[in-house]
């Protein structure tokens, strides 16, 4: 355990050492103002049934950061290494493939909560300097980061196991890019066309499409079901990355 | 130390490593020497727990290499080719980082770091950027690495690939001293290095190993190369007279600019000693001698040698070089 604390030590370190932390901080700060914004318009031109919290999660402005973020975050981890070369320093030490992986991937989770800390603050201070009139529910708020951290590590997971695959960043991060929007718009292609064929398609697939589950969890219900579903494809993702790593060390 | 038995490594479809065994005894310096692509790293990486063999054992400190990898790794300090680092740390901060990874901590691990730096000559670099240091100083702070958990064995991929020739000749006197703490093994292409600083020479060619012996015993072994270097003058035919001489095989005269100079090369039998033979002769014969020059074979001939002809010292045809 001691040297998985040392691993993920330097991890954050080398996230916060370089631009990328500090970009993607900026980009999903940007959208997310943009989002928020989007709400409170909402809300301001009619009476909602949906809060601010559901409001600006259903924005445009919030899908369109949400895929670039973890290509971003995932695709240094593992083949940054592999192109140093630094793989080889790094496994000559004493360390075992599931600290490294977990370590690393932990760190990218870490980064990836910090990005939803400024949206955090959207809410809070527009009921703060609105007196109370913008409503947050809690139900709404709890919902809605959950969700939020649980669809993360996910597709952190996914982009975690596109990096160990190649040692180039940019094809990781096009793997990764592919891999989340594939889950996403296949929740919502098949969504579309499948009211056109029958409704127990569209019950089938919601059982994974993301815009369904954000739209649930951000009206304040909390549903367990997406969270397993999430939760373990995120460990099965996460054991093929370590099956990736420790295939080095059985390959006869 | 290390116990290598029968290893086989084979990539797709290539024999990298083909069924070698060696034996490195603790306290040893022993160079692993051989022409690239020889199968050196393919070796070290096996012996150092990052990669299996096909087939074979490897036992190193007392611990096979694939079932009992991270005693292993303790136990190793290894530092790969072309030292691979992290660019975006500070030297000080990659080594305590590598420190605390190889089980030191605290008080024992800062003032081994600082040991360490000072010993490699990398202490004034501390505070710098890994990815703004030159190749020779990236080189140092992998070697400090490689030291810093005091391993019992040391395994070193071309240590001084890149370095200028006050730094080579600094981590050679830093390996001398290092011979009393720790086991050596060191791959290299200067074998000028390996002649001063190794107790013995393991030859890798091919994947198959062509010698391991003291670099004494192979330059020993490698006859037909010692030469005589000779510039006189004279009148007639001067080589048929110095090949008369007791030891020696065969003269050769070369084209020299300065007239009436003339320059031979004469291959002779190292257990003669002809210099006073010609010595005589020329006094006898009136000739002038102004340079004789004895060349003995280095452990570069060797390698050429063996690299050149795949065969092993001994039965090395007389007409190369």
């Amino acid at each position: 355990m001691r040297i998985f604390w040392i691993l993920l030590k330097k991890e954050l370190h080398s996230f916060f050492v370089s631009p990328v932390a500090y970009v993607v901080l900026a980009l999903v700060m940007i959208l997310n103002g943009f989002a928020f914004r989007a709400a409170l318009s909402v809300l301001e031109s009619a009476p909602s049934e949906g809060s601010i919290v559901s409001w600006t999660f259903h924005a445009m402005w919030f899908w369109l950061s949400y895929f670039f973020i973890f290509p971003l975050l995932t695709m240094r981890l593992f083949a940054e290494e592999k192109k140093l070369g630094t793989l080889e320093t790094l496994f000559t030490a004493p360390v075992r493939a599931w600290q490294v992986v977990g370590a690393k991937y932990l760190a990218s989770v870490i980064v990836y909560c910090v990005l939803w800390l400024p949206s955090l603050f959207n809410f809070k201070f527009s009921a703060w300097i609105s007196a109370g009139q913008v409503e947050l529910p809690s139900g709404a708020m709890q919902g809605a980061y959950l969700i939020l951290v649980v669809m993360g590590m996910f597709n952190l997971a996914m982009g975690c196991f596109a990096s160990s695959l190649t040692s180039n960043q940019i094809v990781a991060a096009i793997i990764s890019f592919t891999l989340s929007q594939m889950h996403f718009l296949l929740g919502v292609f098949i969504m579309v066309v499948g009211r056109k064929i029958s409704d127990s398609i569209v019950d089938v697939v919601n059982y994974f499409a993301a815009t369904e589950h954000i739209r649930i969890f951000t009206s304040g219900l909390i549903d367990s079901r997406p969270l397993a579903y999430y939760l373990s494809l995120s460990l099965l993702f996460l054991a093929f990355t370590h099956h990736v790593v420790e295939f080095r060390r059985w390959r006869p | 130390m290390i116990d290598v038995q029968n290893l086989t490594k084979q990539y797709a479809g290539r024999t990298a490593v083909n069924n070698i065994s060696f034996q490195v005894e603790p306290g040893e310096i022993v160079g692993f020497l051989g022409p690239n692509g020889a199968g050196k790293s393919t070796t070290m990486r096996i012996l150092s727990g990052y990669m299996p063999a096909t087939s074979g054992r490897a036992v190193v400190a007392g611990f096979d290499v694939f079932h009992q990898s991270l005693d292993v790794r303790r136990s190793v300090g290894y530092m790969p080719e072309m030292a691979p680092l992290y660019t975006d740390m500070k030297v000080k901060e990659y080594l305590r980082f590598r420190a605390e990874l190889k089980g030191l901590s605290g008080h024992t691990m800062r003032r081994r770091v600082g040991e360490v730096m000072e010993l490699t000559g990398v202490n004034d670099m501390r505070r710098r950027l890994i990815g703004n240091l030159s190749k020779g100083y990236r080189q140092r702070v992998a070697l400090a690495d490689a030291l810093v958990h005091r391993p019992k064995l040391l395994i070193l991929d071309e240590p001084t690939n890149g370095l200028d020739p006050v730094q080579i000749r600094h981590v050679r006197d830093l390996l001398r001293n290092l011979k009393s703490k720790h086991t050596v093994l060191l791959s290299t292409h200067i074998l000028h290095e390996v002649e001063q600083t190794c107790d013995r020479v393991v030859m890798i060619h091919q994947g198959r190993i062509r010698a391991n012996d003291t670099p004494e015993n192979l330059t020993r072994q490698l006859r037909s190369t010692t030469l005589l270097h000779l510039e006189l003058e004279g009148p007639g035919n001067l080589a048929e007279k110095l090949t008369a001489l007791r030891g020696v095989r065969k003269t050769t005269e070369e084209k020299l600019l300065v007239h009436p100079w003339r320059r031979f090369t004469l291959r002779v039998e190292p257990e003669h000693d002809v210099r006073d033979a010609v010595l005589d002769l020329a006094l006898k014969q009136q000739w002038r001698v102004r340079e004789m020059h004895l060349q003995l074979p280095t452990l570069e001939d060797v390698f050429v040698e063996l690299s050149m002809n795949a065969g092993i010292p001994g039965d090395i045809p007389t007409h190369v070089l």
